[in-house]
């Protein structure tokens, strides 16, 4: 059985579990959207691994019986209100049930899609662009940087320069036009984060376990998943990468303990591949959808255990 | 695992190992925290005593420090200038504490953005540096500060640690089983430990309906009390214990050595609770509260960190220099 937790409302959730039901093979689905309400949990860890049930409405799972397990935690937006109790401690109860629910899903011996400390480089582009370039992968010249004369050299260096968010938040891809270069005094407030611009075509890569899809996008937009905020196009096809690339790729998700990830890369017009980040929680719909690749159906036989699988690894090191 | 691991007992009186006054560089020993921890404090005036440059900084990111981290293909390049114009060199960091940004002035979605911005550059600056830094965690622990036990189980089972019987459940007949478990084995109620909180508390005989009512609202956690522990800092390959430990507790000094390295820490407080079962693990800490310990242990403690950084760095020079 495989257990799938996530929202309701959750276009991506809703695909899983879409293919799921396509392919015959049985799910539960915990819904964060009203978990913890609704919702059980009994489990107990005495000399191994967690055992016990989680329990949703009508149903009822023994964690022995998991073959897989997808989940994708939503922010407060996607959540009903909890029964009895205020907004301010709901809050504070929510993440409480969640950290329960990771603790439980860090150490089931099945797949799980994905654990949630495979997920935390995330958090920081330019640590994660050093275990990407440990890998293999090439990655853009870059520079981080509080210093507005080290951004002024960097872009006169580089010619043509982005800017991003060195976290995970607010993460959009941004060219450094004349604009932004006069706001540069500000970065004595705080570092940012500067890219030599690449040229080439955006790939996007899915690694579900050992398998990988490869999409190419073409867009003139500088963050083709803006480009429809500056009226530009977006066409992708299926493309296939370089072996080296592709081992490359499969490393990062192994070294990261993620089954499932999805990678940014850059094919230049001299065929040099270069590679931007690791998303631990692709919304991959928007790739299949245009694609047609079958990302979905992969992952669904990874958490059926049908597809390959890998030793697991730990990555609090 | 190799050798066995050396083990210290903390004895007043007994000191570190350095050598002293070996500091023949300009560059500085950061220390990276607030002046009124005592690790920091401490950290800070060994090395000062022992003769090398240190340093202790907040928030090394503030002005008027420049922070300069470039990566490319060709190599990459860390230059920190903490007065703003000349670079530091950095022999070695403790991580004690990373900067928290003031709010004044910071509109709250702005300053939870660049708290999470500074945060991210410094731990890709951490992870770049050539010396020694304690501790040079992964991103999976740099972001999750407050692990409960139940995050470090895996590892610590991976290491062949035994741990404490522990339960999360939201059905209260699940938990009252549990406690009418732990009372038969003389136990006076269970231990409850939120996961996401430093609190505890013992949950007793009258007080089930009360933890009924929090289990309608999520799940809780619960454990085996136990009694007093037998804490212990481990530095590097060093485990300084607070007290002389039993055979059984000293027993598991390579499991324990060996949990530290495959989580990728040279500095942490264990805590080794007696128990009907033996000794488990009953406490991981990455950020050591020095007041578990007694003062001559601290001081041990605080001799292994510099003896560890300054060691280190020490080879590391030697090694670049070799090279050169």
């Amino acid at each position: 059985m495989i257990l799938v937790a996530g929202g309701l409302a959750d276009r991506v959730t809703e695909l899983v579990c879409a293919r799921l039901a396509e392919r015959n093979y049985p799910y539960r689905l915990l819904d964060l959207g009203r978990y913890p309400n609704d919702h059980g949990i009994t489990c107990r860890w005495r000399d191994g691994g967690p055992e016990g049930t989680i329990t949703g409405p009508g149903w009822s799972l023994d964690l022995a019986d998991i073959t897989g397990v997808y989940v994708r935690f939503l922010g407060a937006e996607g959540r009903l209100p909890l029964a009895n109790a205020a907004p301010e401690t709901a809050e504070l109860l929510r993440a409480e049930a969640d950290a329960g629910l990771m603790a439980i899903f860090e150490d089931l011996a099945c797949p799980v899609v994905n654990r949630a400390a495979g997920g935390m480089s995330n958090n920081s582009k330019p640590y994660q662009a050093l275990l990407l370039r440990r890998a293999g992968l090439r990655v853009p010249p870059t520079l981080v940087t509080n210093d507005p004369e080290a951004a002024h050299a960097f872009h006169a260096a580089h010619g043509e320069v982005v800017y991003k968010s060195l976290s995970g938040i607010r993460s959009i891809v941004r060219r450094l036009g004349p604009q932004a270069i006069s706001r540069l005094k500000h970065l004595r407030d705080g570092p940012a984060q500067f890219q030599a611009y690449v040229p080439g075509s955006n790939v996007r890569v899915h690694t579900v376990g050992n398998r990988i899809f490869a999409v190419r996008v073409r867009s003139d937009a500088v963050d083709y998943r803006y480009a429809h905020l500056d009226g530009l196009a977006v066409e992708m096809e299926p493309t296939v990468l370089p072996r080296s690339v592709e081992q490359a790729c499969l490393a990062v998700a192994r070294d990261l303990d993620l089954l499932f990830a999805g990678i940014d890369l850059k094919e230049t017009p001299e065929g040099d591949w270069y590679c931007f980040e690791v998303n631990p929680c692709p919304g991959f719909l928007y790739y299949e959808r245009n694609s047609g690749l079958p990302i979905s159906a992969a992952l669904a036989d990874l958490l059926r255990g049908a597809g390959s699988t890998r030793a697991r690894r730990h990555v609090m090191n | 695992m190799g050798s066995p691991a050396p083990a210290s007992i903390a004895d007043c009186g007994v000191g570190g190992n350095v050598r002293r006054g070996a500091a023949r560089s300009s560059a500085v020993h950061l220390v990276l925290g607030r002046p009124d921890d005592y690790c920091c404090a401490g950290v800070l005036a060994r090395f000062l005593e022992r003769g090398f440059p240190a340093r202790l900084v907040t928030d090394p990111l503030a002005v008027p420090a420049r922070f300069i981290w470039r990566l490319d293909n060709a190599g990459m390049e860390t230059r920190l200038a903490l007065d703003g114009t000349s670079p530091t060199t950095v022999s070695s960091v403790l991580v004690r504490d990373v900067g928290w940004l003031q709010t004044d002035g910071w509109d709250p979605s702005d300053h939870a953005y660049m708290q999470a911005e500074t945060r991210a550059a410094l731990l890709a600056w951490l992870e770049s540096l050539p010396c020694p830094v304690i501790n040079r965690t992964s991103a999976a622990i740099w972001y999750r500060h407050r692990m409960p036990l139940l995050a470090w189980l895996p590892l610590l089972r991976g290491a062949g640690l035994p741990t404490p019987e522990i339960v999360l459940t939201n059905d209260s007949a699940d938990a009252r089983n549990f406690g009418v478990q732990l009372e038969g084995n003389g136990a006076g109620g269970a231990l409850c430990t939120p996961l996401t909180t430093d609190a505890a508390w013992l949950v007793s005989a009258s007080d089930w309906t009360g933890l009924a009512r929090l289990q309608e609202l999520v799940p809780v956690c619960l454990s085996e009390p136990h009694g007093p522990v037998q804490s212990a800092c481990i530095v590097g390959d060093r485990i300084l214990w607070d007290r002389d430990p039993s055979s059984e507790v000293a027993g598991l000094a390579p499991n324990l050595l060996r949990f530290a390295r495959t989580a990728g820490l040279t500095l942490l407080e264990v805590a080794v609770a007696a128990t009907r079962r033996g000794p488990l693990v009953a406490v991981v800490e990455p950020h050591v509260r020095f007041d578990h310990f007694r003062a001559c242990t601290r001081e041990l403690i605080l001799d292994a960190l510099v003896d560890a950084l300054a060691g280190e760095s020490a080879r590391v020079r030697e090694v670049e220099e070799a090279s050169t």
